[in-house]
């Protein structure tokens, strides 16, 4: 089977820092994968070079076998931490406007998760909580049947309860022809959904295995990631 | 409600002994149907493929039977479960002797200790 | 998908710039009314009306220029580039749309304006004041034509306008810290080339060709027309090839060189 998401000496440089240094990796289909590592190890970079927001420096990368670009926006949905929402808008606008931009986008199931959280299409984005904003950027994220699912930072400074909401969704949302890639520094919380880790430190790839592995010697993934990148 | 999982162990080996215990102790009778394999892994809280690995094993040891059409449903063959059943009552049993041995009890003192705390229980 | 960057760029802007609009007809409306139904003498409403209007008609150009770069860097160049970078759409789409949008509410503020304009001096248009005074001499198509190329040049004067400044946000974008500094920087520099260019390739050849066709003063009626067609098509074609320009470096810096914080 096809990696989804191959990368050969990635590298990426800002000026004299190397955000990313040969990095090479293999993902394959219907995989829910933890990229780990602390801030600033590089996690961003490389889903950003993922999503074609960034052009890597040297080395390739490919998204089931195309280089990003727009064959590969197509079947990638990425949540950034940031908020991107246009604020002019109503939820029922940025719907719409998903609905015109992607063709695998179900405004049902858009609607259907939003009514569960008492979220109504009229209501401005401007005048949403900083967490209702972040679940609605989630559903619309995670209402797109995409090959690849890139998830930056979904869960970090969020309440526990969100928190379970979005694991849920991640889980309830599983398919086995995509993969989510989730990049967080809040392992614990995430350990059990996860089948595959990959840590990352200062750009460099430092590990890469599968959870159950882990856990046969006896340790938890969390465990393990305090003693890698112990200061 | 995410089911207790230790985070030092594998999760599949958990869910497989958690399911089991649902089975044993009546939450999944025998010959009941079980929810879809996202629907479980939702409920547990965890990976759907983690979920599928563990059903899988209860496949194999035979707990569990998967209908071509019409899902997965636990076996009827109540021999099987009580061999189960056993079997998990001597792994827990074993556990423990293993470890009051460590402490350094005797045979003796362990047997009437038990005998003495099961009058309780009962009670 | 142009198509669909296009509605929502609408939509985004129609929300300033439609009730700007009215509200500039509206005060025209209200100025030429409170002037009308007073006797002359002191005439405090209609001054105020008035003043409002010349607040509302300088705000509306402001707006339109002010919209026109915050649109592009708001929604391109900060958060909002995560939405609109992700889309499945090629770069120049994303250029080529805001740009469209850009003319098109010059074009409209420059409607609104001339509108109101018409509905203050309504009366004496009716009149018949007015046209004499506007009147121009219609020789058929020679002047439709210097008219064309005129609006032709405007519309292209326009476009270049906008490029050379979405080039310089973008070029800017490259610095990693002052990027307004660095902008107005490049700005600086595209528009010193541009002057350069235009005295090279325009003034120079249009000199040197009045000096080849003898004394100016002695150019008749024909031979400066042709030399008006002649420096238009020169102007438009420098416009567009400096557009063109512009467009290329835009492009090329949010393709390659993007780096949204």
């Amino acid at each position: 089977m096809n990696p989804i998401l191959e990368c050969n000496g990635l590298t990426k440089t800002f000026g004299p820092k190397k955000a990313l240094s040969d990095i090479n990796l293999k993902i394959g289909q219907g995989q829910i994968v933890g990229l780990l590592g602390p801030n600033g190890s590089g996690k961003t970079t490389l889903i950003k070079i993922a999503t074609a927001l960034l052009t890597p420096s040297s080395g390739e990368i490919q998204i089931s076998g195309m280089k990003p670009g727009l064959g590969t926006k197509k079947i990638v949905s990425y949540l950034p931490e940031k908020n991107y929402l246009n604020d002019w808008m109503r939820v029922r606008d940025i719907i719409g406007m998903f609905k015109d931009f992607y063709e695998d986008f179900s405004p049902e199931k858009a609607c259907d998760m939003l009514k569960r959280l008492n979220i109504s299409a009229d209501d401005r984005l401007k005048t949403l909580s900083k967490g209702t904003k972040e679940k609605v950027q989630l559903i619309l994220v995670m209402s797109r049947e995409a090959k690849l699912y890139l998830l930056d930072e979904p869960i970090g400074g969020v309440d526990p309860a969100a928190r379970d909401y979005i694991l849920e969704t991640i889980i309830g949302n599983y398919n086995p022809e995509a993969t989510v890639l989730i990049s967080t520094h809040l392992i614990y919380d995430v350990e059990k959904i996860l089948d595959h880790v990959i840590f990352i430190n200062e750009g460099r790839l430092v590990l890469s295995s599968s959870v159950d592995e882990i856990r046969e010697q006896g340790e938890s993934v969390d465990g393990l990631f305090r003693e890698v990148f112990r200061c | 409600m995410p089911w207790e999982l230790k985070p030092d162990r594998p999760i599949y080996a958990q869910l497989v002994e958690h399911i089991v215990q649902m089975i044993l102790s009546g939450v999944y009778p025998p010959g009941s149907k079980l929810p879809s394999v996202r629907d479980l892994a939702k409920e547990a809280s965890v990976n759907p493929n983690t979920m599928q690995r563990a059903l899988a094993m209860l496949e194999e040891d035979g707990l569990i039977i998967t209908h071509r059409t019409s899902g997965r449903s636990i076996t009827e063959d109540s021999e099987m479960i009580r061999k189960t059943r056993t079997r998990i009552a001597r792994d827990q049993v074993s556990e423990f002797l293993e470890k009051m041995q460590k402490l350094g009890f005797e045979k003796e003192e362990i047997l009437s200790i038990i005998t003495e705390m099961i009058k309780e229980v009962r009670g | 998908m142009l198509g669909k960057l296009i509605k929502y760029e609408l939509k985004a802007t129609g929300r300033t710039f439609l009730p700007l609009y009215a509200a500039l007809l509206v005060f025209a409306a209200v100025t030429k009314l409170t002037y009308l139904l007073s006797d002359s003498g002191d005439n405090i409403p209609a001054v105020i009306s008035l003043i409002l209007y010349i607040i509302i008609l300088t705000g509306m150009f402001v707006m339109t220029f002010v919209v026109m770069i915050q649109r592009f860097y708001k929604n391109l160049l900060s958060d909002e580039g995560y939405l609109m970078f992700t889309l499945p759409v090629e770069t120049w789409k994303h250029i080529t749309s805001k740009l469209l949008v850009s003319v098109i509410w010059n074009i409209g503020s420059i409607a609104a304006a001339i509108l109101s304009i018409v509905i203050l001096s309504i009366d004496d248009i009716i009149s018949g004041e007015m046209k004499t005074e506007l009147s121009i001499d219609i020789a058929g198509s020679t002047t439709a034509l210097a008219l064309f190329e005129l609006i032709l040049a405007c519309i292209a004067g326009m476009v270049f306008g906008i490029l050379i400044i979405y080039a310089s946000i973008a070029w800017g974008h490259l610095s990693k810290r002052h990027r307004i500094m660095a902008s107005i920087g490049a700005f600086l520099a595209l528009a010193t080339f541009s002057q350069i260019m235009f005295f090279c390739f325009t003034v120079m050849p249009v000199a040197k060709a009045l000096q080849e066709r003898g004394d100016i003063l002695y150019i008749g009626l024909d031979r400066s027309l042709t030399i008006y067609h002649w420096f238009m098509w020169i102007l438009i074609a420098f416009l567009v090839i400096l557009s063109a320009l512009f467009f290329a470096i835009t492009n090329y810096v949010l393709n390659r060189e993007l780096n949204l914080e």
